[in-house]
């Protein structure tokens, strides 16, 4: 009994590992903390960072394990939404910009002045495919 | 001391067809006011419609150039050894149903990608769970978390590129023009070992 509980928990505990170094591995490639900074002109704050992510990932996790619920109203989801939403778009366009794509396109299709327009329609499109998908797709 | 000529290729230059392309043109000169004048004058290449798009000047050429002119001169160069001519083409003008086709091209490709996306994290049931862990109620369809997210997308890659704040938050570079600027010095350096024959010899004399 007593090392059957050790050994899961031993399991767990490496596996839990394994997920954090690589959720912090994929922040980290992606440049993302970094961006905010250079927007913000943060840098003195990025301790704080490091544990906003952290505590973001264990409490997020615990939760979502635990099934844990809270009694706020529903209204808080609107800026929680939001959040999330900058966060997966923020990885979306770092994702976009390690694989070299605008760059290319743009000298390919000739325009590489207005490459404004190429993210405009890489952006609504975005907008637009989500709304579609949370409004229409999931329904049919 | 008054012999010698100091010169620093360009990096690239613009040059149009048919232009008696000088010295002046592809190199800054320091020299004794004489000699400055009189090597900046001289023709270094004309451009020809056989050259196609672009053409590379090696500072060799330059030295064999103002070495025929006897001018006894010591030149000494700083930066670069090459540069890249880029010659302008008549502005082709953008048909707008082509615009207008790589546009809707981009809009659905990435319409579809977010959705695939969603679909292949399984974010219908992330948004439903989160929306229970805060409220405590279960809900099929989360809209009032699902439709700020969808808008927050595409404020994310914005805020992302810096493209629309760019006076307000500040000025450094987005990481786009960082990105646009390494690729051009990928192509450039392609074309200064690729376009000059000078640099590469084969065995079979090609």
């Amino acid at each position: 009994m007593g090392i059957k509980v050790l050994l899961i928990a031993f399991i767990g505990f490496g596996g839990g590992i394994t997920v954090g170094s690589g959720l912090v591995a994929l922040i980290t490639v992606l440049g993302i903390v970094p961006r905010l900074m250079q927007l913000s002109k943060t840098y003195s704050f990025i301790r704080s960072y490091e544990l906003s992510i952290i505590f973001g990932a264990v409490i997020g996790g615990w939760m979502n394990l635990r099934n844990a619920s809270l009694a706020f109203p529903a209204l808080i989801l609107v800026p929680i939404g939001l959040l999330a939403g900058i966060f997966v778009g923020m990885l979306a366009a770092a994702l976009t910009e390690v694989l070299n794509v605008l760059p290319i396109l743009a000298k390919r299709v000739g325009f590489g002045e207005k490459i404004i327009f190429i993210l405009m329609a890489i952006v609504l499109g975005k907008i637009t495919g989500s709304l579609f998908h949370w409004m229409y797709y999931i329904n049919h | 001391m008054d012999k010698s000529i100091y010169l620093r290729m360009r990096q690239r230059v613009q040059v149009l067809q048919h232009q008696k392309v000088t010295i002046g043109d592809v190199a800054q000169i320091v020299a004794s006011d004489e000699n400055e004048r009189l090597v900046k004058g001289y023709i270094i290449h004309e451009v020809t419609p056989e050259d196609k798009h672009l053409i590379v000047i090696d500072v060799m050429r330059v030295f064999g150039t103002i070495q025929r002119k006897n001018l006894g001169v010591d030149i000494q160069t700083v930066g670069p050894a090459q540069t890249i001519l880029e010659i302008q083409m008549k502005q082709k003008t953008m048909a707008p149903v082509y615009f207008v086709l790589v546009w809707l091209l981009l809009f659905t490709g990435s319409a579809l990608a977010i959705m695939n996306f969603h679909e292949d994290v399984s974010m219908q049931l992330v948004h439903q769970k989160i929306y229970y862990m805060i409220t405590g109620h279960f809900k099929e369809q989360p809209l009032l978390l699902q439709v700020p997210y969808s808008f927050g997308l595409g404020l994310g890659m914005i805020l992302f590129f810096n493209h629309i704040f760019r006076k307000r938050l500040n000025e450094e570079p987005s990481p786009l023009e960082v990105e646009m600027f390494n690729y051009q010095q990928d192509l450039d350096q392609y074309v200064i070992v690729h376009e000059n024959k000078e640099t590469e010899k084969k065995i079979n004399g090609n």
